[in-house]
């Protein structure tokens, strides 16, 4: 099986080699070798997991120093199951989406590459056995962002937003090395099995800075927060790249990070219930953010981030939570970037959603999936997003019943995002698809090609019934397929899913609640409607209440004082270090100073030997004195 | 004497061959010139890496010497150990980069130039491949002096000072280093100069600890000088700023490592206690290095100065592998040394292209030169990524091992140097974005269609280079596997077992 498994991750890398290297100005070379690499990873995941394999792990050493080896393996469990599953299957169709897409870029070998090479370094970090090997790929990943989000280097746009995703991600990536680096030392391992099992025979061991400093990765790959001011710029890529990697797989590798190290008992309490506060706090201004921008993807990021910080904050309440809502939003979040992308490829590259309008008759398949992932990320009950979000609810709600205050105040942000999400997701929907279309590009859109409407229609299905499996068993096919999707991809979650749901059975007022929630969905529907719907072409708020919409445009102010940081402290340090010290004091003062030191002494004693044959007389005598008087005394 | 040893001796005395073959013909012909330079530089380089490969897959006993080529009364003994192997397999990577780089490019009297270089590539790889210390010193000088009058004939009159300025520093260095060495030799009452000599001679004689500090001393500054370790690190960017392409390519790229090969093969392992009193200030100076020499790099909109200060930068991690005293510290230096002279020479080489392609050294003034020129961009870019310590090539791992090493020595110094990171992330992808990103700025508009991509040649030095650094990236176990064995036999490297 791991012959397989070493397939999957490696064939990838070879089309990306190749594509980048032999297929540069080829038409159709880099995207056929692409799409097939991404289909034959996508059929070796569902055969290795159709065929009934447990959980194994297979490892080699490829380097040893002294005391430190670093070993690469593959690591395949259930957690990693479940992240393949949606890696591949989401990765398949945006590959398939992207031959569409990208029908006209001049630079295709470029991006099929990236794409690739975005598949060897995910799959890797998922089955990645131990912590430095899962930081090799950490790296990879990032770096393949970054060569997509400069996709359209020419912009400034994007060649700023690609610099900012990788330094901000190597702040967190600082501490994660760090967080590594001791737990190698503490340990002597990094690999998870063994940790699994030192923790499980002694949980007392597990410590808390190693554990922040862990997660400062996590803060950096899954954009929260100080470090989320990456996502939002990185949709200066190509739409099919914001949709693969900035929302539905890579930015869920920092949540996957910490569902591993939560499943062998790695993070502490007190480490988990800073994640819970930061991250449903980010869940919640995220939610608020979203209403002040006008880009349709901006809308998406920050509908991103917000779910991000749900699935955080689902963490430290209970691993499988998050891990259940980072499937289901794979799915309805390709799908809602994607539907993106193929509104924006129809509408000639606008991306304002005041500029569009009345699409839902000129796009009518796109449409219908956008009405599918909507209903399915602002919770309705029977899509998928609707289970995995109102499992993050409920167990918020029962721990807030028992739990301090940090429990409760988390428990009313969550509860906040969830009431912003129909909010800000209906203001998109109702501009973008009703009224009349308001720009010329809008009212020339037509339907896209059938390689953007296939994986479009596949991932409709699964907005609406992805979750099904996992939430009614339904097995099928000898019990392994569950819903659709592989049995075996779900059976890290489902019994855990079932134990919490049969524990919050016990808490009063539980079923209360969920129809509680359910109201505030609708309620946000309505308010959405009547606030931003009818097809007004403005947004009410900038009009109305101009403060409070730059205040929430503005996200928090954090690249103010970050820009303010690096123009004013870190460049005019530079500066100073640079000229001050390194060119007066260390190359003048010192160095040239004491050449002429030389210099100066060396053309005093010259001159001392070029006199006149007087003064060489009168050197001679002071010299014969100077001896006798040595002599004598 | 086994096919082996033959190899080797083409690999050190062919540059040199060539050097002689071009003397008489230097002044006529640029073509015979250019072949005879790419075909020295390249069998030798070929053999080169031949032996590492040998070295890697061919066992024998961990740390010895192998392939000893013995030339009698004429000729300096040579041989390899887990050590030198690879890094003689740099030198010759390097040397076939710069040298086709060279044979490429329009050159004023190439015929010169090249038989300078060929004498600096001749001194490099003796230097690496002797195992007598004065030999190696000697190899040393040859690959020196070639720098300096390379500077002085191709870049007028402006880079005397720059040109002098490292004569200089580099001549007082290697002799503080040369008094360490003959006080070592005298105090150890080794026969002679060689490495094995010396191992002999310290096994039977204990040597006193404040001989041993101030043995070390003169070493760790002497060779540190040739590394430019902070605060001595002031001739190395305007050197490499001011010196001709080739001849930077194999200064910074593979000169530079000889101070830290010296450490690593030499004064550590024989003067362990002196290393031992020494280290905590060494990690403390090569913090400098990677930090405010970062910094420094940070405000640089000079592209060449801005490459050659990253290089400085890069040593004090090199440095800091090496004060951990440990195994695993020091293999990650070495990788770090054949990662960085790789990457270094490429970024040099590349830079220099852009600055002689743009007619503009001011990366303020550059931008979107991608559309132009992509072929040279994507290089640029994985040199970049390669020196920022980007997986996949060979200076990861290297930065890797050290950090783990540096975190058991002291958290605190490793969490400081892993800032080092983020620094050079923050000027490396600076650079790519400035040059190569962005709209057009005016100025490369005006230049119009005078901007073209790298040229077939060109292309073959970059993808030299480059390979090395993928294919120690991916299989690290190339160079690791002959070190580890080398570093198994060093008491002082494995104390804290």
């Amino acid at each position: 099986m791991d012959l397989e498994l070493y397939a999957m991750v490696f064939t990838p890398l070879a089309a990306a080699f190749f594509g980048a290297v032999f297929f540069r100005r080829s038409k159709w070379g880099a995207a056929v070798l692409s799409v097939a690499s991404a289909a034959l990873a996508l059929a070796l995941a569902l055969r290795v997991m159709l065929s009934g394999a447990g959980d194994f792990s297979s490892s080699f050493e490829l380097f040893k120093l002294g005391n430190f080896k670093f070993d690469f393996g593959l690591l395949w469990d259930g957690a990693a199951r479940n992240m393949i599953f949606a890696v591949c299957f989401v990765g398949f169709l945006i590959h398939v989406f992207s031959v569409g897409y990208m029908d006209d870029d001049p630079d295709k070998g470029r991006y099929f590459a990236g794409l690739s090479f975005f598949m060897f370094s995910m799959t890797g970090l998922v089955l990645s056995s131990n912590l430095f090997e899962m930081f090799v790929f950490w790296e990879f990943v990032g770096f393949s962002s970054y060569a997509l989000i400069a996709h359209y280097c020419g912009t400034q746009a994007a060649a700023e937003a690609s610099k900012k995703a990788f330094i901000v991600n190597r702040v967190g990536d600082f501490g994660f090395l760090l967080g590594i680096l001791y737990c190698y030392s503490a340990f002597g391992t990094t690999d998870f099995a063994e940790l699994g099992k030192l923790l499980g025979e002694k949980p007392a061991l597990a410590n808390a800075a190693m554990g922040f400093l862990v997660v400062c990765g996590f803060l950096g790959k899954s954009a929260q927060f100080p470090l989320q001011v990456w996502l939002p710029d990185a949709m200066a890529g190509p739409t099919p790249v914001s949709a693969l990697i900035h929302a539905a797989t890579m930015v869920a590798a920092g949540v996957f990070l910490l569902v591993r190290l939560c499943s062998i008992g790695f993070l502490t309490p007190e480490v988990l219930d800073f994640i819970l506060i930061v991250c449903s706090a980010m869940a919640f201004c995220a939610g608020l953010w979203a209403l002040g921008q006008n880009d349709i993807k901006k809308i998406l990021a920050y509908s991103t981030l917000a779910h991000l910080g749900l699935m955080g904050a689902g963490v430290a309440i209970g691993y499988e939570l998050a891990m259940f809502h980072l499937t289901t939003h794979a799915f309805f979040k390709a799908a809602l970037f994607l539907v993106a992308g193929s509104i924006i490829h129809a509408c000639a590259h606008e991306q304002d959603i005041f500029k569009m309008g009345g699409l839902f008759r000129r796009m009518p398949v796109t449409s219908a999936v956008a009405l599918a992932a909507v209903l399915s990320i602002i919770a309705i009950p029977y899509f998928s997003g609707y289970y995995s979000k109102e499992a993050i609810l409920t167990a918020a709600f029962g721990r807030a019943q028992a739990g301090d205050v940090l429990d409760k105040a988390a428990f009313w942000l969550i509860m906040g995002a969830a009431a912003l999400t129909p909010v800000y997701m209906g203001r998109l929907f109702f501009n973008v698809f009703f009224g009349k279309p308001r720009s010329e590009a809008a009212s020339r859109a037509r339907e896209s090609s059938l390689w953007m409407l296939v994986p479009l229609a596949v991932l409709a299905l699964y907005s609406v019934a992805g979750a099904w499996g996992v939430e009614y068993g339904m097995l099928w096919s000898g019990g392994k397929m569950s819903g659709l999707i592989p049995a075996a991809a779900s059976d890290f979650i489902a019994p855990l899913l079932e134990a919490r749901r049969a524990g919050l059975e016990t808490i009063s007022n539980v079923h209360m609640f969920e129809w509680i929630a359910l109201a505030v969905t609708f309620a946000g529907i309505a308010a959405a409607y009547v606030v931003y719907g009818g097809g007004k072409g403005y947004d009410v708020l900038e009009r109305r209440c101009p403060p409070i919409y730059s205040a929430l445009r503005a996200h928090g102010w954090f690249d103010c004082l970050y820009d303010w940081y690096v123009a004013k402290v870190q460049q005019r340090v530079a500066v100073f270090l640079a000229t001050a010290v390194d060119l007066l004091l260390i190359e003048f003062v010192c160095v040239r100073g004491l050449g002429m030191l030389c210099a100066v002494t060396g053309f005093g004693i010259r001159k001392l030997h070029c006199m006149g044959i007087s003064a060489q007389v009168g050197w001679l005598a002071a010299g014969l004195a100077f001896l006798a008087l040595l002599i004598l005394t | 004497m086994d096919i082996n040893s033959t190899v080797l001796s083409v690999a050190v005395y062919l540059p040199f061959a060539c050097a002689l073959a071009l003397a008489p013909i230097m002044g006529r012909s640029g073509r015979l010139a250019c072949a005879v330079s790419v075909f020295g530089t390249g069998v030798s380089g070929a053999a080169s890496v031949w032996l590492w490969i040998e070295s890697w897959l061919g066992g024998g006993a961990p740390g010895a010497f192998r392939f000893a080529f013995d030339g009698g009364a004429v000729l300096p003994f040579l041989a390899l150990n887990g050590v030198s192997a690879p890094l003689l397999a740099l030198a010759g990577i390097t040397g076939f980069a710069a040298a086709v780089w060279a044979a490429s490019s329009e050159i004023e009297r190439k015929g010169f130039y090249l038989f300078l270089l060929m004498i600096m590539q001749g001194g490099l790889m003796g230097a690496f491949a002797s195992v007598n210390v004065l030999c190696m010193y000697a190899f040393h000088e040859f690959a020196l002096v070639p720098t300096f009058i390379a500077m002085c004939v191709w870049r007028g009159a402006g880079k005397r000072m720059a040109a002098m300025q490292m004569a200089v520093y580099l001549t007082l260095g290697a002799l503080v280093s040369l008094v360490g060495i003959v006080a070592l030799k005298i105090q150890s009452g080794a026969p002679g100069f060689a490495i094995y000599e010396f191992s002999a001679a310290l096994a039977r004689a204990h040597l006193d600890g404040e001989w041993q500090k101030y043995i070390f001393g003169m070493l760790l500054f002497g060779f540190g000088t040739l590394v430019s370790l902070f605060p001595f690190h002031s001739w190395a960017p305007r050197t490499y700023a001011a010196a001709p392409t080739s001849f930077a390519m194999l200064h910074a790229g593979v000169l530079k490592k000889f101070g830290l090969y010296l450490l690593i093969q030499f004064a550590v392992p024989f003067v362990p206690m002196g290393a031992v009193d020494w280290s905590h200030l060494l990690a403390i100076l090569a913090l400098f290095n990677v930090i405010y020499i970062g910094f420094v790099t940070m405000a640089q909109d000079d592209l060449k100065l801005m490459v050659s200060y990253s290089s400085v930068s890069h040593m004090g991690m090199c440095f800091l592998g090496i004060a951990t005293l440990s195994a695993t510290g020091v293999g990650g230096a070495l990788l770090l040394m054949f990662g960085h002279g790789l990457s270094a020479a490429l970024l040099f080489m590349l830079s220099n292209a852009v600055v002689n392609k743009t007619g503009e050294w001011d990366m303020r003034k550059m931008g979107g030169m991608y559309r132009r020129t992509p072929i040279l961009a994507a290089f640029f870019a994985a040199a970049t990524f390669a020196s920022i310590g980007l997986p996949g090539f060979a200076n990861f791992f290297g930065e890797l091992s050290i950090f783990v090493a540096l975190w058991k020595h002291s958290p605190w110094i490793c969490a400081a140097a892993a800032t080092g990171l983020i620094i050079s992330a923050v000027y490396g992808l600076r650079a790519v974005a400035r040059i190569f990103m962005g709209g057009e700025n005016p100025n490369m508009a005006a230049a119009g269609e005078e901007i073209s991509d790298l040229s077939a040649a060109q292309r073959v030095a970059a993808v030299a280079l480059l390979a090395g650094l993928l294919f120690v990236g991916f299989c690290p176990a190339s160079i690791t596997k002959g070190l580890d064995g080398w570093l198994s036999t060093i008491p002082v490297y494995n104390l804290n077992k």
